[in-house]
């Protein structure tokens, strides 16, 4: 008996400590919300597809990130917080809290399913995991918005529109200005250029990956340079670029994905391509994975004269180290207009109007341009 | 330890056991990464195994004290970053001096770890269950104590960077190790503490026998609680190296680092059913887990071999470990 009263107990206590932390995260976002939002609509104008907000009734969405992992999604609840209050429609946020806990997402996405929402926006942290859920989700007649990240094979009708990041030309854009500045150090013997991908799972990373490696060699071959490809196997079967034999190759582009997303097996991978002497160029196609090469360049140190570095995203550290010279420069996306986007869309959906696919841009920044007014904002720390 | 026991002393036995063999493990390893990769050889790739061992090296010798009583502690792992997270926020947005904030992630895991000896030795929870929810509430805290945010610790040139130069110094041009001569001496201190101290004994004891320490007039309760709080403590002090170590600590991860130190301190020969570790030996288990997690990338092998290997290694170290206690049954 009393051991019945101490676990009943027990887990009221844990039960009340994982809500407090639900409420905790969106009591943040609202404070700060206020002072963004103004900048973050305008921002948003160009892809705001709404007519008129507030269609006067009080919509509920259920809204599904890939983690809490990165300020990154911190700012795309913040810009989604900030519209369901704007549009007086109420949101429920979750997110697992690694972006490789794919089954926990799923889980996430079958109650938020149960709850019979007026429409559910989804980053999906694996494509393929989601589609019975997402087929579940069309049977019960809930409109899903997938954000930030696709899901390209989702059962016809069930996703009714995608608000994501050009990830695959996000990723050509770090290639288009990294490719220059390292033109001088071609033609003198093999080099090779190192890709860290925290995972080979999701799409927004896959593109990415794949969008600097097939800019990267289209260049090359533009300008009489062979590229090979190696590494991680789904990046290697995946690119578009004419590639050669690793030993025939002018550059060799060398993929890197760790067994987990931390920044300690992303600066491993990191580590392992920037000590070979031939390495002239890293990417790093996510915040993890850009502080992960940071990381490795904390002992090695060869970031910013031997190698230059490109990343991806914002966040206190990376800013740091592009203001310093560390790294070379970076893509960043804008989570706050993207999360403002895609509840305009749900309450469009929800209003039975036609909806659309609604792509967003990825912007260049380094140390010249990143206090520029159309740049700043989208640098979330 | 269990020399005493064996009828005859092997050779191995003498130069201690599992331990002997998992420093030639290491050696090997090391030998073998060091020849396949001309780039493992470099000085900065031993300073990067060093740097990312220490978190888990000090969660390891920990966590020792509840394997050796038969328990386990899952809220390690997740409880370091918590740790990290609630110094780190009143560091950096509430302006504490660093110090203090380090100190206050020291003593949230000290009480993270008392509330599971609460829980294991007085409630009697099993130590799985206890510390797997201990495990979620400190993963939820992290956030809660952060505001959801990744925090990142003042860098090394930043006013308050000093602690991060506990762990490694430059002097010069080049960096030293400095936190490795901590570990050093840390392992030093509780292999002591283990074997020549009240409360290691009685650890042992609870262990390999609760009755008997029992009914021997041991304060089982009491000593039982305190080889969490040890476990905790050492979480506190893991999330200081890990806050010196990585720029930034990001809410929701820590899971999972837990196994890695448990897994080391079971390879350098803790009992995987109690009774019988010690220190020196999860030291140098956690180092057959750092080797591999470094050295596979060198070698190009993709990361999914790592978590395979390490796998087997452990299943190795466990099969050690059992046919040892077989052959002193016979």
């Amino acid at each position: 008996m009393k051991k019945k009263v101490l676990s009943t107990l027990l887990t009221a206590a844990l039960a009340a400590s994982l809500l407090a932390g639900c409420g905790e995260t969106a009591a943040p976002a609202a404070d700060t919300a206020s002072s963004d939002a103004g900048a973050a609509t305008e921002e948003a104008a160009p892809a705001d597809t709404s007519s008129d907000a507030g269609s006067g009734e009080a919509y509920h969405f259920e809204i599904i990130v890939k983690s809490y992992q990165s300020s990154y999604w911190q700012a795309a609840v913040k810009g989604i917080e900030a519209e369901a209050e704007a549009k007086g429609v109420t949101v429920n946020c979750t997110g697992p809290n690694a972006e490789s806990d794919i089954a926990d997402q799923v889980n996430m996405l079958n109650s938020a399913i149960n709850n019979a929402p007026d429409g559910i926006g989804l980053a999906a942290c694996d494509q393929s995991a989601c589609l019975d859920a997402l087929q579940a989700a069309m049977d019960a007649g809930i409109p899903v918005v997938c954000f930030d990240s696709g899901c390209p094979d989702a059962p016809a009708g069930s996703v009714v529109s995608t608000v994501a990041t050009d990830n695959y030309s996000a990723g050509a854009t770090a290639a288009e200005n990294l490719y220059p500045a390292l033109k001088d150090k071609l033609g003198n013997g093999q080099v090779r250029v190192g890709e860290i991908n925290q995972e080979a799972t999701s799409e927004s990373i896959i593109n990415r990956g794949l969008g600097f490696i097939d800019k990267f060699a289209e260049l090359a071959k533009a300008d009489g340079y062979t590229v090979a490809v190696i590494g991680n196997e789904k990046y290697v079967n995946d690119t578009k670029a004419e590639t050669v034999a690793e030993a025939d190759a002018d550059i060799v582009i060398e993929v890197g994905v760790p067994a987990q997303t931390t920044v300690e097996l992303c600066a491993t991978e990191a580590a392992a391509i920037m000590n070979k002497a031939d390495t002239i160029g890293m990417f790093g196609s996510n915040q993890v994975a850009a502080e992960g090469i940071l990381t490795a360049n904390e002992n090695l140190s060869v970031l910013g004269d031997k190698i230059l570095a490109a990343g991806f995203d914002a966040g206190s550290v990376i800013k740091a180290a592009i203001k310093d010279g560390t790294l070379f420069g970076a893509v960043t996306q804008s989570p706050l207009a993207m999360g403002i986007t895609t509840i305009d869309v749900l309450c469009d959906a929800a209003d039975g109007k036609s909806v659309s696919d609604v792509p967003t841009d990825g912007y260049w920044y380094n140390a010249d341009n990143m206090d520029a007014d159309d740049i700043a904002p989208n640098l979330y720390d | 330890m269990n020399s005493k026991e064996l009828g005859k002393k092997s050779i191995l036995t003498k130069l201690g056991g599992q331990k002997f063999i998992v420093l030639l493990v290491v050696i090997v390893l090391f030998a073998f990464f060091a020849v396949a990769s001309p780039d493992f050889r470099k000085y900065t790739t031993v300073l990067s195994i060093l740097d990312y061992s220490y978190y888990i090296v000090l969660m390891a010798i920990g966590v020792t004290f509840p394997l050796i009583t038969a328990g386990v502690d899952l809220s390690i792992g997740t409880g370091l970053i918590c740790y990290s997270l609630a110094g780190g926020y009143l560091v950096v947005q509430c302006g504490w001096p660093v110090g203090l904030g380090m100190l206050v992630s020291v003593l949230f895991g000290i009480a993270i770890g008392a509330l599971n000896g609460v829980l294991i030795s007085i409630m009697e929870l099993p130590p799985f269950l206890a510390t797997l929810c201990t495990c979620m509430i400190t993963r939820g805290l992290g956030s809660i104590c952060s505001k959801s945010f990744g925090i990142s610790w003042p860098a090394a040139s930043a006013p308050g960077g000093w602690f991060r130069s506990i762990f490694k110094v430059t002097l010069g041009n080049t960096k030293y190790p400095l936190g490795f001569l901590w570990i050093l001496l840390i392992v030093a201190a509780m292999a002591f503490v283990l074997n020549h101290t009240r409360i290691g004994r009685y650890t042992i004891a609870i262990g390999s026998n609760k009755e008997a320490a029992v009914l021997s007039g041991i304060n089982v309760k009491f000593y039982h609680i305190m080889a969490y709080v040890i476990s905790g403590f050492f979480a506190g002090l893991a999330s200081i190296a890990y806050s010196a170590v990585f720029a930034t600590v990001q809410p929701g991860t820590g899971a999972g680092f837990e196994l890695e130190a448990i897994g080391g301190a079971i390879i350098g020969g803790v009992s995987a059913t109690g009774g019988a570790g010690s220190i020196e030996g999860a030291l140098i288990g956690v180092f057959v887990i750092c080797l591999l997690k470094t050295g596979l990338p060198f070698v190009g092998l993709q990361a999914n071999w790592q978590q395979i290997i390490t796998g087997l290694v452990l299943i190795g170290a466990v099969l050690v470990d059992i046919i040892k206690k077989r052959r002193e049954a016979k």
